[in-house]
């Protein structure tokens, strides 16, 4: 993954590391340390096609995504969008932040409760954009239309609209600055099934419409599945599996990403693969995380250089990427 | 399977300043011994209402029983007094709530509210007669670290009891649970203190566990543990268990049998293999189609049209009616009932009336 052709997004061993004091405990003399939320990650996102990045909670995707958009200070890697470095202040955070946009998981935080639809969705566009204010009202009119909502919403307060609606209007907000590309970050795990089959059903439609580039994290495979080209397994703030996503679903082959696709539930009472998933170890501290391969305390075909050697991501065939010692004992 | 609860025509409704808002209406549920029950349904349809009236916590002050009763093992709930409801609630059944933070006491060690209700189980039972003051001793201390810190109330846990606490721990899979029981809540992670929650609702070992929602914080894998455990202890201990979930594929995964809700009713009642294969609600049909398979390609994502409706108003017809792709004239005049379409499964809906 080193070639810019055709890669909105590109990251090479990017970093983000917290001083974190140990714990909440009062009692506990407060030292700091370090939490390696992101260590090392190396993605690439094609344009106009939507990357799934999984792995359990507290495994850095929310910390990939921060740094990526640069809401927050990478600690060591590079960014690159399309194919001119980002990071250190290399290009202005507005040209970066019309280019690039993020939707978050909960409508209710991410839109403020005192402003009417229109200026949330204005503001940040005539920020960015510097376009006239008749220009700004056209735009967002635009993209409140492009999710199925009418310009009688401009006035609206956030509290006048159902859950579907809020995220519609953050999703709006978004696209107004005709962005490359698009962080969804849990765009619908606080949506009920209904409303979240018309987030996914738009989200492809404007995809289509405006060749946008999704980086698509959640925790839901079937989510993943439905929407994304490619996959990626974080673990412990590690890509440890890439790949084309229907591949990296029906075989997957690092160990984690195994235990990871046998436990979400299928809607099939006649495949209950979840009560037959063999589960062992403990999520991975983020201070102080397990040496070599960060899964081996958890992993079935761990040995001894597991816990010596942090094993490299590497293409295993062509497109396929994961990082483990032994992948071939899955194959 | 004999019977353990019977809820007939059950309903409930909420006060507040819109007027009342129906949240169960006219509900009859059976639940069996050792039955694997699942709940379904979109945000506000009722679930946890039906959940809390069967443990007997609703808001007092808010919620009222407008009618109907709660049959468990031949004693009517919906009739006690709070006397003899808790008592019922500390030895027959337990639940896990939706929130955990507001069910767990910010005051006390994680470790030592397990450690408490193991100890009053065992008095319960008659297996164990001391009293938590008895087997625990409260002390005041202050830290170790010398500095002159709050005052914290702790116990000391008997080295058997502890055991028990820690292997509950690693059971719902807490790492480092040695360290967890010296904490207080607000030191967990949501996830953490649901874990705590369930595994002091599993230690109970009630007859009847209400769980609402309680993997829906959790991440997949976790997920899976928590289910599978839940399953272990009913198997083990004949447990019911009401699961509340609005995620479908966790039900189909787990449950013997599932009800589905639609604004305040039961749509569909049926074993778990017949809602997959023939659902029979337009609803639940519906609620199906909405769950993401296949690819952006190839797949038949269908979202429900219109929203659900406000539950002051009174129900003229069918609920679903105005989103129901099959709706014919009558559900636009009569309200159905839940009936029998074959043995096992029931619907609430006129295309299977005779
Ligand atoms: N500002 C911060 N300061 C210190 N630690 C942080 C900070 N933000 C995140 N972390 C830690 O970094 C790790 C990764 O967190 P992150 O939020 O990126 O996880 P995630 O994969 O998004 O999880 P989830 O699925 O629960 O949202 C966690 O251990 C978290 O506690
Ligand atoms: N304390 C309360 N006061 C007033 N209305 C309430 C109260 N609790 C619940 N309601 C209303 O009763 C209805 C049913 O609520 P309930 O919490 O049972 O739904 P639910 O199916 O559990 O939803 P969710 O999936 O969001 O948890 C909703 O319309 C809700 O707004
Ligand atoms: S490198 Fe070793 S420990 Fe890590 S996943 Fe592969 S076999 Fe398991
Ligand atoms: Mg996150
Ligand atoms: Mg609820």
């Amino acid at each position: 993954m080193k070639d810019d052709d055709g890669m909105v997004l590109r990251t090479v061993d990017l970093k983000k590391h917290f001083r974190a004091s140990k714990g909440l405990n009062l009692s506990s003399r407060s030292k700091t340390q370090v939490v390696r939320a992101v260590d090392g990650v190396s993605l690439s996102i094609p344009a106009g096609k939507t990357v799934a990045v999984v792995g359990e909670s507290g495994c850095g995707k929310t910390t990939l995504a921060r740094t990526i958009a640069l809401l927050t200070e990478p600690s060591g890697g590079e960014i690159y969008l399309d194919g001119q470095r980002i990071d250190g202040g290399r290009e202005s955070h507005r040209e970066v932040y019309r280019k690039l946009q993020m939707v978050f998981q909960d409508p209710d935080s991410s839109l403020d409760p005192q402003m009417k639809v229109g200026n949330s969705i204005s503001q940040p566009l005539k920020g960015l954009t510097g376009m006239s204010d008749r220009e700004v009202r056209k735009a967002a009119v635009e993209s409140l239309e492009a999710v199925g909502m009418s310009e009688d919403y401009f006035d609206r307060l956030p509290r006048q609209l159902s859950g579907g609606q809020k995220q519609r209007v953050a999703v709006a907000r978004a696209i107004s600055t005709h962005p490359r590309l698009l962080i969804l970050d849990e765009p619908t795990s606080a949506l009920d099934a209904s409303v979240q089959a018309q987030i996914l059903r738009l989200l492809v439609d404007l995809q289509k419409k405006y060749s946008l580039s999704y980086m698509l994290i959640t925790h839901n495979i079937a989510v993943a599945g439905y929407l994304s080209d490619m996959m990626a397994v974080m673990y412990a703030g590690n890509l440890v599996e890439y790949g084309p996503c229907s591949d990296v679903m029906s075989r997957p082959r690092h160990p984690y990403t195994i235990t990871l696709i046998n436990s979400a539930p299928v809607p099939d009472p006649w495949k209950r693969n979840l009560l037959s998933v063999n589960i062992k170890g403990e999520v991975p501290s983020a201070i102080n995380p397990p040496s070599g391969c960060k899964f081996h305390p958890r992993c079935p075909y761990a040995q001894a250089v597991c816990s010596e050697v942090n094993p490299p991501l590497e293409e295993i065939t062509p497109g396929r990427w994961v990082a483990c010692h032994f992948v071939e004992k899955t194959a | 399977m004999a019977n353990l609860l019977r809820i007939s025509g059950l309903t409930v409704g909420y006060r507040t300043s819109r007027g009342m808002v129906r949240a169960l209406d006219d509900v009859d549920l059976e639940l069996g011994s050792e039955e694997f029950l699942a709940v379904v349904g979109e945000s506000g349809c009722g679930k946890t209402t039906l959940g809390l009236s069967i443990i007997g916590l609703l808001p007092p002050r808010s919620a009222k029983v407008t009618s109907g009763s709660i049959d468990y093992k031949g004693v009517d709930l919906a009739k006690l007094d709070p006397n003899e409801m808790r008592r019922y609630r500390g030895s027959e059944v337990a639940m896990i709530f939706q929130e955990p933070l507001t069910s767990l006491n910010p005051l006390v060690r994680v470790g030592d509210q397990i450690a408490e209700a193991i100890v009053l189980r065992r008095q319960r039972k008659g297996s164990d007669q001391r009293t938590v003051g008895e087997v625990m001793q409260r002390l005041y201390r202050t830290d170790k670290s010398g500095f002159s810190r709050w005052p914290r109330l702790r116990s000391k846990i008997p080295r058997d009891l502890r055991d028990q606490v820690i292997e509950w721990l690693n059971l719902v899979r807490i790492p480092d649970p040695g360290q967890v029981i010296e904490r207080y809540p607000f030191e967990l992670s949501g996830g953490m203190r649901q874990r705590v929650m369930i595994a002091m609702a599993l230690s109970q070992e009630p007859a009847l566990l209400v769980a609402d929602e309680p993997t829906t914080a959790l991440d997949v894998t976790t997920q899976a543990q928590v289910l599978r455990l839940m399953k272990e202890i009913k198997d083990k201990l004949g447990t019911s268990i009401l699961l509340v979930t609005h995620d479908l594929a966790v039900a189909s995964q787990v449950a013997d049998r599932a009800i589905v809700m639609y604004a305040g009713r039961i749509a569909e009642d049926s074993n778990i293999y017949d809602l997959f294969s023939s659902p029979l609600h337009p609803y639940t049909q519906g609620l199906l189609s909405c769950m993401p398979t296949g690819t952006k390609e190839g797949s038949n994502l269908k979202p429900i049209p219109g929203s659900i409706p406000d539950l002051t108003l009174e129900a003229v017809g069918c609920r679903f009616q105005p989103r129901c792709p099959r709706a014919m004239d009558v559900c636009l005049q009569k309200d159905p009932t839940l009936m029998n379409v074959k043995e096992g499964h029931k619907a609430a809906c006129f295309l299977y009336e005779r």
